[in-house]
């Protein structure tokens, strides 16, 4: 059998088990089975699929992304992000689009702490929104920064995703991360910036209301200092440790959750009922990720013996295209998966052929895993079935629109496509802190 | 039928508390380690270890559970615009093909957990035991997951003829 017919049945068959509706962990596995009956050998494959499948979990490089989804379910459930909230907007006054803008300040605190940019929308959604519509603003003007703060979520560290991401591609995890905080940054600064200049330009997007009465002099810092300032200090120590060489990612990871939990109990927000709820979210978020992995590793092996890698791979090599051609389309592959699929399945099916390409060509993969991070996020955001506008949905009130979501996350999904021809034009952004400490 | 879907119910339950329990001692071991090796100069040099081994276990264990759920990503793109009629029995399929695909990793995963035990392979790093011990609770589960979706199929039987209502991303 060729490498196009393979192609044929590995993708086709893909495509069916999860278009039909299987989960996608069971999509992975059945396609396994068939792949191992045909290219590993006939029924002698299968053992091997099932030993494949413990040892793809049992690594030490997925271990972080337990420990980091736990440090943002761990500062939801226990009401330390509504405390840290109520101390921000203290800070943040007379700045038109208020309210908005909080929830862009709040958000890139929040993700700095959390690994789950669910959770994030979920929060600011369910805190933010109702209070932001009562006050009269514009419904798209409410919603846009919640989803495009989330999406910003999976760019700053600790980033669940991004630690698969290294994982599977082979990508130093800590040059990575470490890699997100610029770009990220650089989205929740255009969009405070485009908000301001939204708000300014036609007021009755964001009425700004008179504010009561608010403290003045020390009772205004006070509550930043209590409640926000350890929560980015639990962020240094985690970026800190990882970058000075002090610890791995797996250890930062899990002294950031330990920081986290403390932090908790300091503010006296921990009881045992919402450490375990933190617990239980956990490890169905982090389990749903890696029982995808388990079903999914055998596959780029099954691909690898099949032909159709080297096929693929041969076919574009062959071309003659130059690196940025190349990007490119690897880039457009990922921004049109990301209507679709989820960011996990994304990885598994693109990066098998993916990173033979870009070691071949020479290509520096911290600066194509940020780019590729960028188009997972913006995956997050795009119609038809980007999550975070599910997850407004599912927020927002029902008179509500789909269509307005959309319209809502719009603006935020082509700062995003900015930024990814910004880092395309100048790589130092997503490179220069990495290379700064040596990744 | 629903009595014993229930029952099972609760087995997931509690074995999703069980990982809860797992993670933790997880935050709790690494965390030790990097305390003890930078203040007494020795840690538990095991740590990386047994956290990679929790990782599979804790994988393994809610797998059950989040299928029960409805927790397993999937894709809906298809099912949401099919009628609902069309869309059960798509669902109807999805069932057979997870009753199908786990009961084929079922075989083999106890082939090769049987094969291991009978050659004596044994797991040699820092701990040193049978290889087995890791090989086993895969079959287990995917013997769970099987029956699982044929509560699953039973439940779609059960109830209306459109459907079903699940996570599509992981976020």
């Amino acid at each position: 059998m060729g490498w196009i017919e393979a192609s044929i049945i590995l993708f086709g068959g893909l495509v069916a088990l999860m278009g039909l509706g299987l989960p996608v962990a069971f999509a992975f596995l059945g396609l396994n089975v068939i792949g191992a009956l045909l290219f590993l050998g006939g029924e002698q494959g299968l053992p091997q699929l099932t030993r494949n499948a413990v040892q793809s979990v049992t690594s030490f490089s997925l271990t972080p992304i337990p420990f980091f989804v736990l440090m943002g379910e761990v500062l939801f459930h226990t009401g330390v992000a509504m405390k840290a909230i109520d101390a921000i907007s203290l800070l943040i006054r007379r700045v038109p689009g208020r309210l908005s803008v909080i929830v862009i300040v709040a958000g890139t605190v929040f993700s700095a702490i959390s690994g789950s940019t669910i959770a994030t929308t979920a929060l600011l959604g369910t805190l933010m929104l109702p209070t932001m519509l009562d006050r009269g603003y514009e419904p798209r003007m409410a919603m846009g920064p919640i989803m495009g703060i989330g999406g910003v979520d999976m760019l700053i560290p600790p980033s669940a995703l991004t630690v698969l991401l290294g994982s599977l591609a082979g990508i130093s995890i800590t040059g990575l991360l470490i890699g997100g905080i610029v770009p990220g940054l650089m989205l929740s600064i255009l969009f405070v910036g485009y908000i301001i200049v939204r708000a300014k330009m036609n007021p009755a997007l964001a009425p700004a209301v008179p504010e009561a009465e608010a403290p003045e002099g020390l009772a205004r810092w006070l509550p930043f200092l209590v409640y926000v300032l350890p929560l980015l200090l639990i962020f240094v120590i985690v970026v800190g440790a990882m970058t000075r060489g002090w610890a791995t990612p797996t250890e930062a990871a899990a002294l950031g959750a330990t920081g986290t939990i403390l932090a908790a109990a300091a503010y006296r927000g921990l009881t045992p009922a919402n450490l375990m709820r933190a617990l239980i979210g956990t490890v169905a978020i982090s389990g749903t990720i890696l029982f995808i992995i388990v079903g999914a590793t055998t596959f780029s092996q099954v691909l690898s013996f099949s032909g159709v890698i080297n096929g693929i791979v041969g076919l574009v090599a062959g071309h003659g295209f130059s690196s940025l051609v190349v990007i490119l389309g690897m880039l457009l592959i990922l921004l049109f998966l990301g209507c679709f699929v989820d960011q996990v399945s994304m990885m598994l099916i693109t990066l098998p052929f993916f990173m033979p390409l870009v070691t071949g060509m020479g290509i520096d993969p911290i600066w194509f895993g940020i780019l590729f991070l960028m188009c997972m996020q913006l995956g997050l955001l795009t119609p038809p079935f980007g999550l975070l506008l599910y997850t407004m949905k599912g927020v927002a009130p029902a008179s509500i629109s789909m269509q307005e979501i959309y319209q809502a996350a719009m603006p935020y999904v082509f700062f995003g496509l900015f930024i990814i021809a910004l880092i395309l034009a100048i790589p130092g952004i997503a490179t220069w802190l990495p290379r700064l400490i040596g990744q | 039928m629903r009595r014993l879907s229930a029952a099972f119910g609760r087995l997931f339950d509690l074995f999703a508390i069980v990982a809860a329990i797992l993670l933790a001692a997880m935050v709790l071991i690494v965390t030790g380690d990097i305390l003890l090796r930078n203040f007494i100069r020795s840690g538990f040099i095991w740590a990386n270890e047994v956290s990679e081994y929790a990782l599979y276990f804790m994988t393994v264990l809610v797998a059950p559970w989040l299928l029960r759920r409805g927790r397993h990503v999937r894709l809906d793109l298809v099912l949401a615009v099919v009628p609902s009629r069309v869309a059960w029995f798509m669902e109807v399929a999805v069932d057979l093909a997870g009753i199908a695909t786990c009961l084929v990793l079922l075989r083999y995963g106890a082939i090769m957990t049987m094969e291991s035990w009978r050659t004596g392979s044994i797991t040699i790093k820092n701990l040193v035991f049978p290889e087995w011990w890791l090989l086993a609770p895969l079959p287990i589960v995917f013997a769970l997951l099987a029956l699982e979706f044929v509560f699953r199929l039973h439940r779609l039987f059960d109830g209306e003829r459109g459907r079903r209502i699940e996570a599509t991303s992981v976020g």
